[in-house]
């Protein structure tokens, strides 16, 4: 088996009694965009910040290439990193920040040109190289910052939460730009972020942190498709979790009981479950339909509020036992006959793509 | 609001009365001053019977008032300098610093500017006289750099409380070490407040009388000493000339520091 490029070792740290990372391990191939996703306080910075050396960990290793970084000041490091904050140096012009770790590091002049203009290239702002940032939308700023983390070629890019003083469009525009710049470039990235929908759109791979360690590490389809937890499945995209018996499981599927009464029969079974054991069934919102299918477990509902979305309908919908679901199918499915048509309705979903947590 | 000026009524024009009254109260003595300087009179009588620029000759070619102002200068000069550069070390410590007794240090440094001019001046110079720096040039810079202190701390520190420290981690990830970092780009972007330090504590020291009364020996003595001095022996236009140069040099200060800070921050 090859080294992995990067190899985080059981890093831990601890803030007095406080735990704030347990032991993290990732190994990370070289050029792959991996996220570190969860809320606020859940490891994800404080694990960045322990690679940047910014932080040193309390046990644990960090490995660029099987040499540890942990020994290595910061600024020998030869990382790349890119701030929440704006950080672009508010003496320099644009094309002086993005020399100035070339500067640094005392390159020839005619590299430094050389690079800067290829730099500013990259991040398409070669027409802002004299501007000083204090004259630059933050967006443009932050497009500079990453100019500048990437111009002496760092084997790792670094970006704790980057666009989050962005607006949403603003945001969107730049993620399609850094997707574009990692292919263009390879460089390995580790991206922090709380955003889900962000993680999903820029990342090879995702690590969920909770509470100071990784829930889940797997791909954007792997967290949605296969969540490990229900906490995956509540963070990544929306779902519903209704109350549910555990009844029994055979072959892999599983029965269960829900609190209005009705049995949900072929559950995929990823957790073992005693039998009576309190569980909760997530159905994602997009898996209802308000149409039979065959095959397709039904839940008896009365229709709470509708909306048309152009291309999804929102549906609430109320179970006997009071429990309220979240329904968007396509809308070309048909409307579900308002508030009149409420009682007595059905919805359905495929139980193979429901999953079953422990409670 | 209680007090909303737009609602003030009549009370308005008292009230514009009242800061013109204030206004002329602290500017007129200045204004006469600078009149008189130019006055012909030999008694400073006003207003003057006629105009002239003899009093200014006069000044130019004594050689003790040159030697005053150059003392003077010389003094704030290094005051100012040294009272940046230990400014500056000290709002690190006050600003980024974690340690106790850190707002005990900071009140402590800031003291100068609220103990009474005399009380410190009497104790420098008691001081100063048993380690034999009364009357020295030495023992004047440090005076008037410990007054000057707190007016170097205070927009020092203003200063890299408003830097984001983050700045600073970039330049370090970006290769700098930390002292690079500080040096090539902490520094520069707080260069609004070092600069307005020097200018103040220049300042500080440039005015200052009291404790130069102390300190000062017939052989040195800055240009507040001198004009006090010259006041009490005789009531001659040169001082009144002297006094405006002061005046005049400070007020030339304060526009060029205006006029950089508008500049700087852009």
């Amino acid at each position: 088996m090859t080294l992995p490029f990067l190899s985080i070792r059981a890093v831990r740290k601890a803030f007095g009694a406080f735990v704030a990372v347990h032991d993290v391990t990732i190994d990370v191939p070289k050029g792959e965009f991996l996220t570190f996703l969860g809320p606020s306080g859940s490891g994800k910075s404080t694990t960045l910040y322990a690679i940047a050396g910014f932080q040193d960990p309390t046990s644990g290793d960090v490995l660029l290439e099987d040499k540890s970084l942990l020994l290595v000041p910061s600024h020998r490091r030869n990382i790349g990193m890119v701030f929440q904050r704006y950080t672009l140096f508010p003496h320099l012009s644009v094309a002086e920040n993005v020399a100035f770790p070339l500067r640094v590091r005392r390159r020839p002049d005619a590299e430094v040109k050389r690079k800067v203009a290829d730099m500013l290239a990259l991040v398409r702002l070669e027409k802002f190289a004299d501007r000083y940032p204090g004259a630059l939308s933050g967006g443009q700023q932050q497009r500079v910052a990453l100019a500048r983390a990437l111009a002496y070629d760092p084997p790792i890019l670094l970006m704790d939460e980057p666009l989050s003083a962005l607006d949403k469009k603003l945001r969107q525009e730049i993620q399609t730009e850094i997707r574009r710049i990692h292919r263009e470039t390879g460089v390995t990235i580790l991206y922090v972020t709380h955003d889900q929908e962000e993680a999903l759109h820029l990342s090879d791979r995702i690590a969920l942190f909770k509470e100071g360690r990784i829930e889940q590490i797997g791909t954007g389809e792997d967290l949605y498709l296969r969540p490990a937890s229900e906490f995956v499945a509540g963070f990544i995209g929306n779902s519903n979790f209704l109350p549910a018996e555990h009844l029994e499981t055979e072959n892999g599927t599983a029965k269960v009981r829900l609190a209005d009464g009705s049995i949900i029969k072929g559950v995929k079974a990823t957790h073992a479950l005693g039998r009576g054991q309190k569980a909760r069934l997530m159905v994602r919102p997009e898996a209802f339909r308000l149409t039979p299918v065959p095959g397709n477990a039904s839940l008896a509902v009365e229709i709470v509020d509708t909306a048309f979305f152009g291309d999804r309908r929102r549906v609430v919908a109320r179970t006997g036992s009071g429990d309220e679901i979240d329904v968007r199918p396509t809308s070309d499915t048909a409307e579900p006959g308002g508030a009149d048509a409420a009682s007595g309705r059905q919805i359905f979903f495929d139980p193979a793509t429901a999953f079953l947590f422990p409670a | 609001m209680l007090l909303d000026y737009d609602r003030l009524g009549w009370l308005r024009a008292a009230l514009a009365g009242f800061t013109a009254l204030v206004a002329a109260f602290l500017l007129l003595p200045v204004v006469f001053i600078v009149l008189l300087s130019f006055g012909s009179s030999r008694w400073l009588a006003f207003p003057p019977p006629g105009w002239t620029l003899k009093w200014y000759q006069e000044l130019l070619a004594d050689p003790a008032w040159i030697d005053a102002a150059l003392t003077s200068a010389k003094i704030a000069a290094m005051a100012a300098i040294l009272a940046v550069l230990i400014g500056l070390l000290a709002s690190f410590s006050l600003v980024r610093g974690e340690f106790r007794g850190r707002q005990l240090l900071r009140g402590l440094l800031l003291t100068p500017m609220v103990l009474p001019v005399v009380v410190f001046a009497i104790a420098i110079y008691a001081f100063f006289l048993r380690i034999g720096l009364a009357g020295t040039t030495t023992g004047f810079v440090i005076a008037h750099t410990i007054l000057a202190l707190p007016f170097a701390i205070i927009p020092i520190a203003t200063a890299l409380e408003g830097f984001d420290k983050s700045i600073e981690d970039a330049a370090i990830v970006c290769g700098a070490s930390p002292l690079q970092a500080r040096l090539r780009i902490t520094l520069p972007s707080i260069r609004i407040g070092i600069f307005s330090a020097a200018i103040f504590s220049f300042l500080a020291s440039w005015d200052e009388v009291v404790v130069a009364i102390f300190m000062a020996s017939p052989t040195l003595q800055t240009l507040p000493v001198k004009i006090w001095g010259s006041l009490r022996a005789d009531l001659s236009p040169v001082v009144a000339a002297a006094s405006s140069l002061l005046v005049g040099l400070t007020l030339a200060l304060m526009i060029v520091t205006a006029l950089l800070r508008r500049r700087l921050s852009r």
